[in-house]
């Protein structure tokens, strides 16, 4: 992923560090939630 | 419904509006009505984009959904966190930097004047048609659970929109929005635990999840790749993804909503946390159908949702067979009461055996009360000729009416009439603005000043809501609701995503080549409609591929005989 701007962040100290958070997240829940399906099958 | 209620429903209403109307009136530049002087914060943008997306009938469905599907559905929502992550790295500084009022305004930048006019014109269509839609389905809902004529529910909900929207333009919007959204939830999450708290004691929050898993319907996640299946993880993240680009990046009435962001930063975090908070939410938003499932388990269910035409139906012949058909279901009831509680136990003490012997029981009563179910349907077909039984839609507003304590219906009566109303200001606010900047200011009238324009955009804001009325009028004659707006957004949106794919990330197609490109890809996908017996759901792929795939060889072309002409 590419810096698209010079606004900085808050808490990061980039936008990638947030947008890997938002994926990481998203991953997270899959997982979870596969986990759950596979647990009553 | 009684006193509380009326004074509950119509009190939360009137505050909203009220204080809307109130806290946003007299803006006197455009700046101020359509992007509300961009001082929205990250939350406050992030509350709106959520309050725009979820219309009345998210709420009205989606816990019907896990009723009768189990979670299934959630995938629909897996591409929406990467849709977010792409927009915040390529629309948001784009539209930020362009310090443009509409999406459509960027094509212009990008390519030229027609395709922007273009752009907007598709929107308008898709739009105008669809907000109609926002209106008429909980309309139809509550019409039928408060007895209330259809006409009024519509022009109720239309108007008390157009009063705020119009005053206050887009800083009303989302002022009210915040609060619409705190009802929502709160209304929702009470209504998920009322549920709760109504189960037999021994049952805690940790068996419910267990109880319905083992019932199947904790099904979140399904890996297989079936074109046919509509919810699975890869139609989710794939098609997911095509549908909130386009939603979110090029659909006037969430794009309005991240511009009024005070700054890039405020307009990217908005989306951010969009991506982070839409799954859980509509995680949220299942279970509490998932609770009212198991609920069902330990209370009799109606046999038919719908009641008010069940009513109907039993004021005709079929009333005999209909009553037939209820003790037989009684009768069901109690042996489904009886292993729901063993399997209830055998759940607490982890009993696999008496797990399993109880899961086939319910599993053989479940089929009688299906099959009931559907003798009841036809006998309501056949007593009320052209009624509507699919009953999925009823079942949580139907719970609330049921079992909620006084007060607490009309709150959630709140909750569906908010849920209408945020979602319909924004599409109005979107359509205004776009009328405004994109037709009227760019190509009827250059000359007028700031209060022109304003005066403008409310007149528009106003005649839209009018034909939105009109419209959710003519909708009564459509077969199936769903699938009338489901057509109606894949006639334009596919279109719509090819001509800002290219413009966004294919720097190499110029406007003739995109203009013509999109012109042909409606065409085709009109014809499709009318002439072919293509899926609808596929016009989206094909207009967005035929744009581009066109586009490209369109501006090859160009390339070419400019290099001829060059040559000579």
């Amino acid at each position: 992923m590419t810096q698209p701007t010079d606004e900085k962040p808050p808490v990061f100290k980039s936008w990638n560090s947030w947008y890997w958070l938002v994926m990481g997240v998203l991953v997270f829940q899959i997982l979870l939630y596969l986990f759950i399906t596979q647990s009553f099958l | 419904m009684n006193t509380v209620d009326w004074v509950i429903l119509f009190g939360t209403l009137a505050l909203i509006v009220g204080y809307g109307t109130w806290k946003t009136k007299g803006s006197k530049n455009i700046d101020g009505y359509l992007l509300g002087d961009k001082t929205m914060p990250w939350w406050s943008v992030c509350l709106s984009i959520m309050a725009t997306q979820a219309s009345a009938i998210t709420f009205l469905s989606t816990p019907g959904q896990a009723y009768e599907d189990g979670m299934r559905f959630m995938q629909f929502y897996f591409g929406l966190p990467l849709a977010m992550v792409i927009l915040s790295i390529t629309a948001v500084p784009l539209y930020h930097r362009l310090k443009v009022y509409t999406a459509y305004e960027y094509l212009e930048t990008r390519f030229d004047l027609k395709v922007r006019s273009l752009g907007a014109f598709l929107f308008l269509m898709l739009r105008g048609i669809s907000v109609g839609i926002t209106i008429y389905a909980p309309s139809l809902i509550l019409a039928t659970i408060l007895d209330w004529n259809i006409s009024l529910t519509t022009i109720f909900i239309g108007s008390l929109v157009m009063i705020y929207t119009v005053t206050g333009g887009t800083k009303a919007v989302s002022l009210t929005q915040k609060y619409q959204l705190t009802i929502i939830m709160a209304g929702m999450i009470t209504a998920g635990l009322i549920a709760f708290w109504n189960l037999p004691e021994s049952i805690s929050f940790a068996d419910t999840f267990r109880f319905a898993g083992e019932m199947g319907k904790l099904n979140m996640i399904n890996l297989s790749f079936d074109l046919t299946d509509r919810y699975n993880i890869w139609s989710g993240l794939i098609g997911g993804l095509f549908l909130f680009l386009s939603y979110f990046g090029a659909d006037q009435s969430q794009v309005g909503r991240y511009l009024g962001g005070k700054s890039i930063t405020e307009s990217r975090l908005g989306l951010i946390f969009n991506g982070l908070l839409k799954v859980p939410m509509q995680l949220i938003i299942l279970y509490i159908g998932i609770l009212v499932f198991v609920f069902y388990q330990f209370h009799q269910a109606p046999v038919f949702h719908n009641t008010s035409l069940k009513e109907r139906a039993m004021q005709t012949a079929q009333a005999g067979e209909i009553q037939k058909l209820e003790l037989e279901y009684d009768q069901v009831f109690l042996k489904k009461k009886e292993e729901a509680g063993q399997l209830a136990s055998a759940i607490r003490e982890n009993n696999r055996t008496q797990i399993e012997l109880s899961k086939e029981s319910l599993a053989s009563i479940s089929i009688s009360e299906r099959d009931i179910r559907s003798r009841v349907k036809e006998s309501i077909a056949a007593s009320v000729p052209g009624a509507n039984t699919l009953d999925k839609d009823y079942v949580f507003i139907n719970f609330v009416m049921t079992y909620l304590p006084h007060g607490l219906i009309g709150l959630l009566l709140a909750v569906v009439f908010s849920a209408a109303m945020s979602s319909t200001a924004s599409e109005l606010n979107a359509l205004a603005s776009t009328t405004t900047v994109d037709i009227y200011k760019r190509s009827i009238n250059r000359k007028g000043n700031d209060l022109h324009y304003v005066k403008s955009s409310k007149l528009f804001t106003a005649g839209w809501a009018v034909i939105a009325m009109i419209f959710a009028s003519i909708a009564n004659q459509a077969e199936n609701l769903i699938q009338f707006v489901n057509i109606i957004g894949s006639l334009f949106y596919g279109t719509i995503l090819g001509i800002f794919l290219s413009a966004f990330y294919i720097r190499y197609i110029k406007s003739n080549a995109v203009f013509f490109a999109a012109i042909i890809a409606e065409s085709v996908i009109l014809y499709c409609y009318f002439f072919t017996e293509i899926a609808f759901l596929l016009y989206n792929i094909i207009g967005c591929a035929l744009v581009v795939g066109l586009g490209l060889i369109f501006q090859a072309f160009e390339n070419s005989v400019r290099k001829v002409k060059d040559a000579s």
